[in-house]
């Protein structure tokens, strides 16, 4: 059986090497694989990484344009903070107090989490866009709702995870389901939890740089007009700060975890 | 020692699919009594402590603890007023200080907010601070419990016991992790302050010899049943050969 699994495993691989190989035959190499001046376009972008804009007007506007992407992605990760706590502990279960309501709670709350982080960041930019404008509200909450239901779903598991003993013994000395949330579960998790929004958060930045392409200001909104304008040098500083920006998370990121760890 | 019977286990049957855990078993533990359970690996020890303290539901037979169907201590306060578990090092929250740990015997007691209080300003320092001083840790008072060795973390649960102040105290293997100076240690302890409280105590242990020497009454399980039950002195060494005997070999 072994060998006429792997002989029709070998003709599978040949026959898609050849669909391969005949599809090349249907690219036209003359033109439309590369922009005519795609080539030159390239080289220039990549020269002008080593001689980014440092003129004080850009640095100036770099600097503010940085100060709204990082407000923005601030607000959002906050937000959703709140609402992956509140929904992530909900969506554990541990607070349900029989079999039945426990599995309601889980199966009803996740749902609600699916939902949330089911909707791109971008696609509910567009709607808040079109329903508030132009405002920092829109980039927040656009932010706050598919982080806030990638952050629950993950702490969720992560309550779910903790080892039952000590709960048990909790249990035991009396203690109630909400003290067993403060006394047990919460400490135990806490540490990945605070890392683990940390990069979230260090996400949530470039999202928030990529979001203001929908207009509403920030690092993302500058490359943009910098790009139309075929000024690759501004491209470049913009580039810079947005990686300084998640440089200067990672490392105080790294230095919770530190503190943590004692 | 007073006559007050604290622990009544009438007939009581557990299954595990098919197989027999416990076979209609039946005992009386009175006030005050210290009581190892023994027996080889599979006998039914700690399915026994389980269906006492109520983590397993016995399929017959009935459990009193101070007179009243263990099924009637369903207040949680009231239960961890007359039931306290120990067992295993990894009992405790290893993330929390130990005066948290500590604390957490006092849970019962306390309303929510204060609880949630006490994790920012600790409540009732004073009584944690005595508790560990009985079990000789007051200096550990605010490291992180996992960074203890696992002799003084079972010495933690023990502090956390004190603060609970149950009236029986049920302890499953409260020493199968620790060495031998260690064991004697914690179970010196547990013993010395259950007599000092006037509490009950009901332990399961591997070793014959820390039965005997520290607790006055050896229950010996085996196959799911009694096989004996004595008063420490009067076990002799051809009882405890036939208990841990092989099947094979009989």
């Amino acid at each position: 059986m072994l060998s006429f699994d792997l002989h029709k495993r070998k003709l599978l691989t040949a026959f898609l090497l050849l669909l391969f190989a005949w599809s090349l035959f249907g690219v036209n190499w003359q033109e439309g694989v590369l922009h005519s001046s795609g080539l030159g376009t390239a080289m220039e972008i990549f020269a002008a990484m080593f001689q980014p804009d440092l003129s004080a007007d850009i640095i100036r506007l770099a600097v503010h344009s940085s100060w709204i992407t990082l407000a923005y992605a601030t607000a959002g990760i906050s937000l959703a903070l709140i609402l992956a706590l509140v929904f992530g502990i909900l969506a554990s279960g541990v607070l349900a107090g029989g079999k039945g309501s426990r599995k309601m709670m889980k199966g009803f709350f996740r749902g609600v989490l699916g939902f949330m982080r089911a909707i791109h960041e971008l696609v509910w930019a567009w709607l808040f866009v079109a329903s508030f404008g132009l405002t920092p509200y829109a980039a927040v909450f656009a932010l706050a709702i598919p982080y806030g239901g990638i952050l629950g779903r993950i702490f969720a598991d992560m309550i779910n995870d903790v080892p039952e003993e000590p709960i048990q013994a909790l249990r035991a000395a009396g203690a109630s389901r909400l003290q067993c949330l403060f006394y047990g579960y919460l400490p135990s998790v806490k540490a990945s939890m605070i890392s683990y929004t940390m990069y979230r958060y260090e996400c949530a930045v470039r999202s928030s740089a990529i979001m203001s392409f929908v207009g509403l200001g920030g690092l993302g909104y500058q490359i943009q007009l910098s790009l139309d304008d075929l000024h690759y040098d501004e491209v470049w500083t913009f580039m810079y700060f947005l990686i300084l920006l998640i440089i200067l998370i990672d490392g105080w990121s790294n230095m919770l975890r530190k503190r943590m760890a004692l | 020692m007073s006559e007050q019977n604290m622990i009544e286990v009438n007939s009581i049957e557990k299954r595990y699919e098919r197989k027999i855990a416990l076979s209609s078993l039946s005992f009386v533990v009175k006030k005050g009594e210290l009581v190892a359970l023994i027996g080889p690996s599979g006998a039914g020890k700690t399915t026994l402590l389980n269906l006492l303290a109520s983590l397993l539901e016995p399929d017959s037979g009935e459990l009193k603890v101070d007179g009243k169907p263990l099924s009637q201590y369903a207040d949680r306060r009231q239960r961890a007023r007359k039931i306290g578990l120990i067992r295993q090092q990894f009992d405790l929250v290893g993330q929390l200080a130990v005066i948290h740990n500590v604390l957490a015997g006092r849970l019962a007691e306390w309303s929510l907010l204060k609880s949630f209080a006490s994790l920012f300003i600790p409540q009732e320092k004073d009584k944690a601070v005595d508790a560990l001083k009985r079990v000789g840790l007051e200096d550990k008072l605010y490291e992180r419990t996992s960074n203890l060795s696992g002799g003084e973390q079972q010495r933690v649960a023990l502090a956390r016991l004190l603060m609970q102040k149950p009236e029986v105290i049920l302890a499953d293997e409260p020493v199968a992790s620790l060495d031998p100076a260690r064991s004697e240690d914690i179970l010196a302890m547990l013993t010395g302050l259950a007599k000092q409280e006037n509490q009950t105590v009901v332990a399961s242990l591997h070793s014959v010899e820390y039965a005997r020497k520290y607790f006055t009454r050896l229950i010996a399980l085996k196959n799911g049943d009694i096989f004996f039950d004595l008063p420490s002195h009067q076990v002799t060494e051809q009882q405890l050969q036939e208990l841990y005997q092989l099947k094979e070999l009989n």
